[in-house]
């Protein structure tokens, strides 16, 4: 009898412990899974130092002449909110440890990547550049 | 010649009277969008107040009856000839020419009244009538309530000079006997005093001012961060594909402001939108589409798409909402320097100034330009 009670004890903490978890790895396995596919398109060892620099680069648009970077719209302190420099939106924190809901989704995380990318630099981002902006992200 | 007071207007018919005269004078200073919904509470004080009088006329003090004023037109016409002599007869209630005037002056109220409630049910979709038309009868109705309005200040103009002319003529304060219900008397008129009827002038009173209050209840009831919005729209479908993907860097523009052709052409083109790559899959933008065309303005749903989808001539796909002639009209009375203020930051956040606009309402009286104070910009 009492064998079984503490079975069943431990399978429930074994499945709250699983869904606590469950957050934690997503970011963790969209955040890996990325860096791993990134690698496979030919990206070196990711480098944060190298993902922050490039992060805060300023760059000057062709067209408009305007001075761009990833700051423009998220802010020097990853933490705070971000305002759209063009619309005006409010942009929520980009860093993880504020904002769960950070770099979960891997298809997002692409997505935002090509849009920013070309707005900000003019061009898509190399496998390596998206790796070590990846690599800076994630540990905010 | 012995003259004496003689109460001829009971207090309904005061209270009829100068209530009137403040619901008219209030409804023509409210006109306009932005005020509204204290225009239609003004009108239904206005309408209601007309159909009391209608009531009145006959169940009323004698001088307020119909049968006691509406005199056949001949002895109008006597009274007329008389009166451009200077020789008009005095008369305790209304004289023959004054009581065809009071007809006319009900009857322009109330059309102006049912005209009123037209407009607003057909063009505004709100009030009893709302949606018993087609939107494309809203232009004769509300051309008509403005035009009947004017008529009815034309003809308070000529009461005023009729009122004025009289007072001079009989030596008697007519607008002052209106507010006290005495007029003088000469003894030999076999004429008695009317019943004051102060329970039913309380009661109409009352009815005013507790429908009053209840119109307002949202004005002083309301708490919240919020900002209290007096009309509410109908239930616009929602899409929570569309609030996400179109909604990451600007409002989600509700389906219904644009009409199909122009979200065909900006979901095509989404690899260049507004040199913004969106990069979205074919399968989110076939979703996205679906809902767009289901949605889009020539559905008419609201107002402002009905009128947005008027204002795009059929050769035209424009792909943005403020560059179609209803918006450009709208909002051309707004400064350019408001539109680069930083906390509106263009014309494309319509948040900063419509308080429904997450609705996709853009009701009158949910508009207002915020207020800044370190330039005290405020428009209206
Ligand atoms: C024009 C404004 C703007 C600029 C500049 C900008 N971003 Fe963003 N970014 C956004 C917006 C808006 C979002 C969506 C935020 C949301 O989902 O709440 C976003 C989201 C992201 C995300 C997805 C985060 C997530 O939720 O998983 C990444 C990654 C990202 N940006 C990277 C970058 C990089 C790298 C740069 C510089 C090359 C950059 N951004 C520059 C506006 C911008
Ligand atoms: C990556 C950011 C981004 C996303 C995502 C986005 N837009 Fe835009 N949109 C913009 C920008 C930037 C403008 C131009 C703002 C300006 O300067 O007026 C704009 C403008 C518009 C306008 C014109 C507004 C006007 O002036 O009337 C419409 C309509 C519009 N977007 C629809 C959409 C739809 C539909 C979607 C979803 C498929 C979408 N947008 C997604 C960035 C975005
Ligand atoms: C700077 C503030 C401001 C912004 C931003 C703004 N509007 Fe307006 N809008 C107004 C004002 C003020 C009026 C009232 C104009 C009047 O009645 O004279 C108005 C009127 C309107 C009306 C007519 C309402 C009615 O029933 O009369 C519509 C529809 C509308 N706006 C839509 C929009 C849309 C859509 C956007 C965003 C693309 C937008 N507006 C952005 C201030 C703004």
């Amino acid at each position: 009898m009492a064998i079984k009670v503490n079975r069943r004890m431990m399978s429930a903490i074994f499945l709250v412990g699983i869904s606590c978890g469950l957050v934690v790895t997503a970011q963790v396995s969209a955040v890996q899974e990325l860096l791993a596919e990134y690698g496979r398109e030919g990206a070196g060892k990711y480098n944060a130092v190298n993902g922050e620099k490039l992060w805060k680069r300023v760059q000057v648009d062709a067209k408009t002449g305007q001075k761009r970077s990833c700051v423009t719209c998220h802010t020097n302190d990853l933490r705070k909110p971000g305002k759209h420099a063009r619309t005006g939106k409010l942009i929520k924190p980009m860093a993880p440890s504020v904002n769960a809901d950070r770099l979960t989704d891997k298809k997002k995380i692409e997505k935002w990547f090509h849009r920013n990318c070309k707005w900000t630099l003019g061009r898509i981002c190399t496998p390596q550049e998206k790796a070590d902006i990846l690599a800076y992200l994630a540990n905010q | 010649m012995v003259s004496s007071k003689l109460r001829v207007w009971d207090l309904p018919t005061k209270v009829f009277h100068w209530g009137l005269v403040l619901s008219f004078v209030a409804a023509w200073l409210l006109r306009g969008d932005r005020y509204l919904h204290l225009h239609v509470l003004a009108g239904y004080l206005f309408f209601f107040l007309l159909l009391f009088r209608l009531y009145w006329g006959l169940a009323g003090s004698f001088h307020a009856r119909f049968s006691s004023f509406i005199r056949p037109l001949p002895e109008v016409w006597e009274y007329l000839k008389k009166a451009t002599g200077r020789k008009a007869p005095r008369h305790l209630g209304h004289n023959p020419a004054g009581g065809w005037a009071v007809l006319l002056l009900m009857s322009l109220g109330l059309m102006i009244s049912i005209t009123g409630l037209l407009t607003l049910g057909v063009e505004e979709g709100h009030g009893p009538l709302a949606g018993i038309l087609g939107r494309e009868w809203a232009a004769l109705f509300h051309a008509s309530h403005q035009a009947l309005a004017w008529a009815m200040l034309s003809m308070v103009g000529l009461h005023l000079v009729a009122v004025f002319r009289e007072s001079v003529l009989h030596r008697e304060n007519l607008p002052l006997a209106m507010l006290t219900g005495y007029k003088r008397t000469d003894t030999k008129a076999r004429a008695e005093n009317v019943q004051p009827h102060a329970a039913v002038a309380l009661a109409l009173l009352g009815v005013m001012l507790g429908f009053s209050l209840w119109w307002g209840r949202g004005y002083l009831l309301h708490s919240g961060n919020e900002p209290y919005l007096p009309f509410s729209g109908p239930m616009l479908s929602r899409n929570a594909l569309w609030e996400e993907e179109c909604g990451a860097c600007h409002l989600a523009y509700h389906p219904s402001l644009l009409p199909r052709r122009s979200w065909n052409r900006l979901l095509t083109q989404q690899e260049n939108h507004f040199s913004e790559d969106l990069y979205l899959d074919a399968g989110t933008i076939s979703r996205l589409r679906a809902y767009a065309v289901t949605g889009e303005a020539g559905n008419t749903v609201t107002e402002a798409s009905w009128k947005i989808h008027n204002s795009i001539p059929a050769a035209k796909t424009p792909v943005r909402i403020t560059e179609t002639g209803y918006w450009k009209n709208k909002h051309k009375d707004i400064p350019e320097k408001l539109w680069t203020r930083s906390d509106i930051g263009g014309r494309h956040n319509c948040t900063a100034c419509h308080l429904d606009a997450r609705q996709g309402w853009f009701e009158d009286g949910a508009m207002r330009i915020p207020f800044n104070e370190k330039n005290m910009t405020r428009i209206m």
